[in-house]
């Protein structure tokens, strides 16, 4: 529900790390969306199309990677992915965890064409 | 074409202003909750009947975050704790920063707990850390027992579950016990509480005193 509020931030993000190059076109921006993140790819891609409607973002891409959340057990040490719930260790069984990754939503790069 | 490296989370910004309340709430020894639930879950209530309880032992302040109207501020007032509310126009939840503006209002130095009531939502303010200490969702057991297993992240990020409206129970196809079994199954970390009305009087003796013993804590590390 919030997707409009972290595409803000994408594009800011976006013009700051272009604002000392002379970039004329971004053509994709590549994000990595976490499990947990609560961030729905496909309102996501939708606050992108309408907030990229001009400037050198106009028509760009999104690549959308959704990026499984992780968890340390706490009894063996181990990390694993989570495949649902509840959680439990798969190497000794225990459901004593602590997520590691997956709340986040995360720019990874963007491929844009200079002068 | 050309490929440049950014690598930040969007939520950086959120986690930084986040970082920085909660070092102002540590350097005065403020205990900080975010309290979460659905619209109509009782959080408000909750609010009312426990305020009076901590705020005869803590020096106690209240941020009240709704879409619109001064209604749940009031509310709280009545209790005689200073209550601030945020309108978020049609923002789905409370941030760092809209907690970082009211703070000055507020004069941290003279206060022991304040307790931040997010905008009536289960889903989004799971994702924005304000600085709390202590992250609580109340849920009534009126919005079904398998809640929690719909609602996962809530929970996940949870360290205090309030199940509200317990008296309903006996008329409504809803099981307080199952309720606390999904929520276990989610995350088994978190304290599970009960509210509700009792013989004519709102119960809420258990959460109460557990807040009194986690704010204590804090103050002790001081």
């Amino acid at each position: 529900m919030h997707e409009t509020a972290l595409m803000q931030n994408l594009l800011n993000t976006v013009y700051k790390a272009v604002e000392n190059r002379n970039v004329v076109r971004v053509n994709r921006v590549i994000l990595s969306v976490g499990q947990l993140s609560n961030a729905l790819p496909d309102a996501l891609s939708f606050a992108f199309r309408a907030m990229t409607q001009q400037g050198i973002m106009k028509d760009a891409q999104l690549v959308i990677k959704q990026t499984p959340a992780t968890a340390r057990c706490e009894s063996c040490g181990g990390e694993f992915p989570v495949e649902g719930f509840p959680i439990v260790c798969p190497s000794c069984g225990s459901s004593s965890f602590s997520i590691m990754s997956g709340d986040e939503v995360y720019i990874e790069s963007i491929d844009c064409e200079e002068d | 074409m050309g490929r440049i490296d950014i690598k930040q989370d969007l939520k950086a910004l959120n986690n930084q202003i986040a970082a920085e309340n909660r070092e102002k709430f540590a350097a005065n020894g403020v205990y900080v909750i975010n309290v979460m639930g659905s619209p109509g879950s009782g959080k408000t209530t909750f609010l009312e009947n426990v305020l009076p309880h901590l705020s005869s032992k803590l020096k106690t302040a209240v941020i009240e975050g709704d879409l619109a109207t001064q209604n749940d501020a009031k509310r709280i007032e009545k209790t005689g704790v200073t209550a601030i509310q945020i309108n978020t126009g049609g923002g789905c939840h409370l941030d760092a920063q809209m907690i970082e503006k009211q703070l000055e209002k507020l004069a941290l130095e003279s206060l022991d707990l304040l307790v931040i009531e997010n905008v009536g939502n289960l889903v989004c303010p799971a994702s924005f850390d304000l600085g709390e200490d202590m992250r609580m969702v109340i849920l009534s057991i009126a919005e079904g027992d398998d809640k929690p297993l719909k609602y996962p992240v809530a929970f996940l990020n949870a360290d205090v579950a309030v199940i509200t409206k317990i008296d309903l129970a006996p008329y409504i196809d809803a099981d307080v016990a199952a309720m606390r079994r999904n929520i276990g199954e989610i995350n088994p970390k978190v304290a599970v509480f009960e509210a509700g009305m009792k013989n004519g009087v709102y119960s809420a003796d258990e959460v109460t005193a557990y807040i009194l013993g986690q704010a204590e804590k804090k103050q002790q590390q001081r």
